[in-house]
């Protein structure tokens, strides 16, 4: 058969197959009537068997182009996008993330270098008021005492939903470019980690030392467990994309980055509850009249739930590396 | 056949062929990147006006600004992703300029890659360069220097999320199937006639003689001749033509030999006692769907 005779007789088939794919890209996939897609899948196969041949036809290149075009057209509609189920997404959030992380060097590293600063700098902070005026700055330590000279006595609750949102994007979005920025050799999350534990452990350790001390613990403690995790479990997602590029485990640099982007983006996921769980309860709990008991029950249970999800959750299963 | 060294990639089916992709590079991503902005800001526009006013009326102003700014994070944070998970690795730039994100191996990529892609965009637009703007609202303009670069140092346009996600962009350009050219001229028919009934035309010169028969309309009568010389001489020679052939007219010719019509070979090839449909009869015609 001469190419002539081959592409009038297939002509009809291609044009079927390209109509077909052009209504798959607009109707809803459940929509479909079964005849519609044996039907496609038949004449996707046909123009496979087409092009795997098209060289033993000795089709012009325009032609070959085409096929390649239809058939890459087709295959997208054929295979499509994964969506995480619910059963899927609750296994990995609630079985193999915890049971990652708890048994995590790097996060376990994160939390003694956020910690281990935190504690070094409230320290100096308290004896030492000029440390403090140097970490925090003249405008810093002024609009500290501003913020928190008068009683906790509650906001009204409009006031309150726009603070919520204000902290779910503020702190979410730190959150994420420590992450983000990880992947710059885990630079960017060890800053962001060694940084705020400074900032933070100084402001309390200077707010300790001044007559705002009440209004400032009485504001910051209900949301601290919530937040202050997710900073710390951002900033340790971050220093695992970078590490992974320097401990490669036997890969390839760029498959280690691959491999820990993949077994991070969870962790991620509970980072950005946790910060969205910290921003309602610093919008609503924390500036409220509620009395100081209230607040401190708020921090144990929340510290109490991340516990039992790390240990609780984490050490039941086994080692999800092997997964 | 020599494949093309970069700008394309092959990817193998379960139906066990390959077939080809186009990489989309920096040119074909900006536009789609500008029209998602584009939409981006004018939702959150239409939130910014829309929500406080809405909730102003129930006297909740304060918490629409609220939504706003949530809404504000989600889209600065999550719309890629979003789309990319539920329209099959497509946002609707990507779809207006025709692009389609994969896994490197031509898989549709999951919903975790494509969360994960954009966040990382965040690297990849860096360095960001702030904007005059109020105290309220700070705009930067990301450069994407990072992205960019390495984007040019891999072999597949993969900027920083891509590399991490192990996800590549391509282009689905819909074609149109133009067919053969339409040999109609009388000098090239009979001169296809007059060529000798065994010639044989391989792979690359067929692909040669379409390369330069299906685009030589564009071309003017002298570049035609400059351009057809370098085959039509040595096929001359070949053939033994008188050497004041129309190179162009050869290549025609010849092309309705390999593409249109073997008729005149087949009454001579009869003759010669060669059954003629041998060749074609050998492959599967057209299997019909």
């Amino acid at each position: 058969m001469k190419v002539a005779d081959f592409l009038a007789s297939r002509q009809e088939a291609w044009r079927k197959l390209v109509t077909l794919c052009q209504q798959l890209e607009r109707v809803k996939k459940r929509k479909l009537k079964p005849e519609m897609v044996s039907d496609f899948a038949a004449r996707y196969r046909a123009a496979c068997a087409d092009l795997a041949l098209a060289d033993a036809y000795q089709l012009p290149p325009g032609a070959v182009q085409y096929l390649h075009q239809l058939v890459g057209r087709a295959h997208n509609q054929l295979y499509r996008t994964r969506k995480l189920g619910l059963a899927a997404g609750c296994r990995i959030l609630l079985h193999e993330t915890p049971a990652r992380l708890v048994r995590d060097r790097v996060l376990w590293l994160a939390m003694a270098i956020f910690w281990g600063v935190w504690i070094l700098s409230m320290g100096l902070a308290y004896y030492s008021s000029q440390f403090a005026h140097t970490v925090l700055g003249e405008a810093g330590i002024e609009q500290l005492q501003e913020s928190f000279a008068e009683r906790i006595d509650g906001r009204d609750a409009d006031g309150s939903g726009m603070m919520v949102g204000f902290y779910i994007m503020h702190n979410t979005g730190i959150g994420l470019q420590c992450f983000a920025f990880g992947t710059l050799l885990g630079i960017g999350g060890l800053f962001a980690t060694v940084f705020n534990a400074a900032f933070l452990g100084a402001s309390f350790g200077f707010m300790l030392t001044v007559p705002e001390r009440d209004n400032f613990f009485h504001f910051v403690t209900a949301h601290g467990p919530f937040e202050l995790t997710a900073i710390v479990l951002s900033a340790a997602a971050g220093m695992r994309l970078g590490f992974s590029q320097i401990d490669t485990g036997g890969l390839g640099r760029l498959a280690s980055l691959r491999r820990a982007g993949k077994r991070t983006m969870p962790t991620m996921i509970v980072a950005i509850v946790l910060f969205a769980l910290a921003g309602l309860i610093e919008g609503f709990l924390s500036p409220s009249a509620a009395p100081y008991w209230v607040k401190a029950a708020v921090a144990i249970a929340s510290a109490l739930l991340l516990v039992f999800y790390l240990f609780g959750l984490g050490l039941r299963g086994s080692s999800p590396d092997a997964i | 056949m020599v494949s093309q060294l970069d700008s394309r990639i092959e990817i193998v089916t379960p139906e066990n062929i390959a077939f080809e992709y186009r990489l989309a590079g920096p040119f074909r991503r900006l536009p789609a990147y500008l029209i998602d902005f584009a939409l981006r800001a004018g939702v959150l526009y239409a939130a910014g006006v829309v929500l406080p006013a809405g909730f102003g009326l129930i006297g909740a102003e304060r918490l629409g600004i609220g939504m706003v700014l949530v809404c504000w994070f989600l889209l600065s944070w999550f719309y890629g992703g979003f789309f990319e998970t539920y329209w099959n690795g497509q946002t609707p730039g990507k779809r207006v300029m025709k692009l389609r994100v994969l896994t490197a191996d031509g898989q549709p990529i999951t919903g975790l890659q494509a969360v994960l892609r954009n966040v990382l965009r965040a690297v990849d637009s860096l360095p960001l360069v702030p904007i005059p703007g109020d105290e309220l609202f700070r705009p930067v303009l990301p450069l994407y220097i990072l992205g960019l670069l390495a984007a040019a140092m891999s072999d597949r346009f993969q900027r920083l999320g891509d590399l991490v996600c192990g996800t590549i962009v391509i282009v689905e350009l819909p074609q149109r199937l133009h067919g053969l050219a339409q040999v109609t001229d009388e000098g090239a028919i009979e001169l296809a006639r007059s060529l000798p009934a065994d010639i044989s035309i391989d792979r690359a010169l067929a692909r040669a003689l379409a390369a330069y028969v299906e685009r030589r309309r564009v071309f003017a009568v002298s570049r035609r001749s400059e351009i057809a010389r370098a085959l039509g001489e040595p096929l001359c020679a070949r053939y033994s033509l008188p050497p004041d052939t129309s190179h162009d007219l050869l290549l025609m010719a010849l092309y309705y030999r390999a593409f249109i019509s073997d008729r005149v070979v087949r009454e001579d090839a009869a003759s010669m006692g060669i059954p003629a449909p041998a060749r074609a009869a050998a492959l599967p015609g057209g299997s019909s769907a």
